[in-house]
């Protein structure tokens, strides 16, 4: 019997994994071979894929807390602006210290989110134009706090250890990356806050009958992505060693396009964060290889545009 | 009334097939020019697929619909409009913020050159308004400021804009008044003496006798009586509606208990739902009846929380609810299984073990995880309890039929142990086969001593396994009957909203 089930069990979870998270898998592999063909000696080194994982990982951290978002039926175009507007927070709380750095960036990132969930729950705005306003709200905030200036924050060596440290060899960023992961793929599969998230995407009347409240789910998962854009902004400004008002540009559209090549459906109720992981990695593989490659950014924009294409309508063909 | 028109419709050995559901199963009906026939049957009987049919919305499964002795093509809703067919639906399909002479032209506009032509169309919405008896609507106004019964004359508008020989009313008088129907009645009157056809379907029997020149009853699909006069009593007309009754397997009603488990007082939340008071006790199968609009639906939607009261309240096991808030009424003991079970009761690309688990899932918390091994055996040992399927619970509940799938449904309320269960058309889209299955599980249900309140627009189970009966006609609980003595007959005649019983007696 107990043979029995787990058989079954293994067959239905093989027939409910989305396409997606066996095809990126195969095109990771084949972007490696590649690299391995064009640049031997320089792409398959530790160092140049650990660099691949630390330069994915500011919009890797930002798109699983946009994993939830979209799960919802959500979206949120705000992040990037939000991304330099904790950075300039914490860069005014510079003189106290780095911890107090990541206190102002991580507060500001968290507040901005529960505006937006507010905004979308409360106010009964429509993600797309609630988090489009905060989109500009929090670039002018950025620019407005620093007085267009960014911030210097050579001083704060804890700061930078986050931004460019290493912890047996690897960097504390793509270290970081694959722990909020581990963390996101956790609390999406493994906890009943996971779970009503998808049934609120899923089905909201359905979710409403069955006792959710899908203003709270909705809420949280706006406020965990400010949450994940103010340990990005840490990242960041770590990595650079100034808060700077005008990062972020076009951060939110990376995200979203990790999500949906993962697999993730952009109107809501199937997510899968290992989907949005891969995505990510994805992604960074293919612009370093065009690095490599010196190809212009330019192409970088065309292939990645491409590949977005190429892959949902994959996702469609399920 | 009529004098001797032209055959216009007829309709022969029509049949409709559902996946799985026959809606229509040989369909008689001829309609002659200035003729108004009155289309009556239950809910569910076929008269909304037999119009469809006819307009071309739906593609029929065998038989003939010939128009001025010229087959129709099927499925084909233009082909239709262009011989003279309108039809004019219950809900409404206007564009809501566009012009009434818009809207009258939607699809055929004036035009001159390539610039919409809005003098000529103003002017001919106007004299078609006129032509309907009613010169007040201005043909500027948006849609939106016009009340219903304007709303539904724009349409009609729009119907004589396309040259009408058959117009087809699906239950116009629901959305009137006593005056508006009167109204409504002398543009029929003058449509018919220019010669128009009119295909009358309404829930009032009253207006048969008033309106009608013949009168044709459908039930379960088929043409139970044609022709008949329009003065004929209102009992005929009821008992060809009821025919004989369906003696289905239903389970042995079992004595309910002393104990008041759910009381509801003066529950109202207009327009739908006014000043509704009844209690419920452990154990006991309360249905309630009524027509289409007549406030069931709303009635247990506002008792659950989904709609918000607006005045009285509901008491669980003595626990007062906070109107608007299902997660509460959860927590004091209720459970609902929708009407739209699709829509409304399930995830369909979920497991049936996610879908038995997703209202108690606080129950399988383990530290900050769900501990997924106590969720799949609590799941299946209820779903099994219910008889469900047994093969393979992890697969999604679209893979399986309309009865299994309500089975999770209510499985869901058995894991979360609950006192009251709220039942909307449960059987709704279950095979006639599987019902008796429900039927059983309710029942079983109810043994244990879980209230159920059980809307359904089937009266045979209603009556067939509840204790007591509420009717419901127009937001008001109007009776009471004991289930086991009374008739369908005696729903129908509380149910039937009998305004214009004046020749009809």
């Amino acid at each position: 019997m107990a043979v029995d089930t787990s058989a079954l069990d293994t067959r239905a979870r093989l027939r409910e994994m989305p396409k997606q998270e066996l095809v990126l898998p195969v095109v990771i592999i084949a972007l490696i071979i590649i690299g391995m063909i064009i640049r031997p000696g320089v792409f398959l080194t530790s160092d140049n894929l650990l660099n691949v994982l630390t330069q994915a990982s500011i919009t890797g951290i930002i798109a699983i807390g946009m994993t939830f978002v979209i799960a919802t039926g959500g979206i949120d175009l705000s992040v990037g602006s939000v991304l330099a507007a904790a950075s300039i927070a914490g860069g005014l709380l510079a003189q106290y210290g780095s911890w107090m750095f990541m206190f102002g960036a991580i507060g500001f990132a968290l507040l901005l989110g529960c505006i937006n969930g507010l905004a979308i729950t409360w106010g009964k705005v429509v993600p797309f134009i609630a988090t489009l306003a905060m989109l500009t709200i929090a670039r002018g905030l950025a620019l407005w706090m620093s007085e267009k200036t960014p911030i210097s924050l050579i001083e704060l060596n804890i700061l930078q250890w986050f931004g460019s440290g290493r912890v047996l060899g690897i960097p504390v960023p793509a270290l970081i990356f694959v722990i909020v992961s581990i963390c996101g793929w956790v609390l999406l599969n493994r906890t009943t806050f996971g779970r009503r998230t998808v049934a609120v995407g899923g089905n909201r009347s359905a979710a409403r009958i069955a006792g959710i409240r899908p203003g709270r789910i909705i809420f949280t998962v706006y406020a965990l992505t400010g949450l994940c854009v103010g340990i990005s902004a840490i990242l960041l400004s770590g990595r650079l060693a100034s808060a700077s008002p005008v990062v972020g540009n076009l951060v939110e559209l990376d995200a979203i396009a990790a999500v949906v090549i993962g697999g993730t459906a952009l109107t809501g109720g199937k997510a899968t964060v290992t989907g949005t992981f891969f995505g990510v990695i994805t992604f960074g593989l293919i612009f370093n290889l065009l690095n490599l490659l010196n190809m212009p950014t330019e192409i970088q924009g065309i292939v990645k545009g491409l590949l977005i294409l190429v892959a949902v309508a994959l996702q469609r063909r399920d | 009334m009529s004098d001797a028109g032209t055959s216009l419709l007829e309709v022969s050995g029509l049949v409709k097939d559902y996946p799985g559901v026959r809606a229509l199963g040989g369909v008689d009906l001829k309609v002659t020019s200035g003729q108004v026939h009155c289309l009556i049957g239950q809910n569910g009987a076929g008269k909304s697929t037999l119009i469809k049919c006819v307009s071309g919305l739906v593609e029929p499964t065998a038989g003939e619909v010939r128009f001025e002795g010229v087959p129709l093509p099927v499925g084909d809703p233009n082909a239709s409009i262009a011989r003279g067919i309108a039809t004019i639906y219950q809900e409404l399909d206007l564009v809501p913020h566009l012009s009434v002479a818009l809207n009258v032209f939607l699809g055929h506009e004036q035009r001159r050159g390539p610039l919409l032509n809005q003098g000529a169309m103003h002017r001919e919405t106007k004299a078609l308004l006129a032509r309907l008896g009613d010169d007040g609507i201005s043909p500027t106004a948006p849609v939106t400021s016009l009340r219903p019964a304007q709303q539904q004359l724009v349409s009609m508008a729009r119907a004589l804009s396309h040259s009408v020989k058959l117009l087809i009313l699906d239950e116009p008088s629901a959305v009137l008044d006593d005056v508006e129907v009167e109204a409504l009645f002398g543009v029929v009157r003058r449509l018919t003496a220019e010669g128009v056809g009119v295909i009358w379907i309404s829930h009032r029997l009253g207006e048969v006798g008033e309106l009608g020149d013949v009168v044709t009853v459908l039930k379960e699909g088929r043409t139970v009586a044609t022709e008949l006069p329009p003065d004929t009593p209102l009992d005929t007309l009821i008992r060809h509606m009821v025919g004989g009754r369906m003696e289905a397997l239903f389970p042995d009603r079992r004595p309910s208990r002393e104990p008041t488990v759910l009381e509801v007082r003066g529950l109202t939340r207009p327009p739908d739902v006014h000043e509704a008071s009844f209690d419920l006790h452990e154990g006991e199968i309360l249905g309630l009846a009524g027509l289409v609009g007549s406030g069931r639906t709303e009635l247990v939607r506002t008792v659950y929380g989904l709609d918000p009261a607006q005045a009285g309240e509901v008491r669980v096991a003595g626990r007062r609810l906070a109107p608007g808030r299902p997660d509460l009424a959860i927590r004091a003991g209720l459970g609902f299984a929708p009407e739209e079970r699709k829509s409304e009761g399930l995830w369909l690309d979920w497991s049936m073990i996610r879908n038995t688990s997703i209202a108690d899932l606080s129950r399988f918390r383990r530290g900050p995880f769900t501990d997924r091994s106590s969720e799949r055996r609590e799941a299946t040992r209820h779903l099994q309890s219910l008889n469900t399927q047994p093969d393979a619970p992890e697969r999604p509940a679209r893979q399986f039929s309309g009865g299994n799938q309500q089975k999770a449904v209510l499985a869901r309320w058995l894991l979360r142990s609950c006192k009251v269960l709220l039942l909307d058309e449960p059987t709704r889209g279950v095979d006639v086969g599987a019902r008796s299955e429900i039927y059983r599980v309710i029942a079983d249900l109810a043994a244990n001593g879980i209230g159920i309140v059980m809307v359904s627009s089937e009266l045979a189970e209603l009556l067939g396994f509840c204790h007591r009966v509420l009717v419901l006609r127009e937001g008001h609980i109007v009776d009471e009957l004991d289930g086991a003595t009374s008739s369908e007959e005696d729903v129908l005649r509380s149910a039937v909203p009998v305004h214009h019983i004046t020749k009809a007696g």
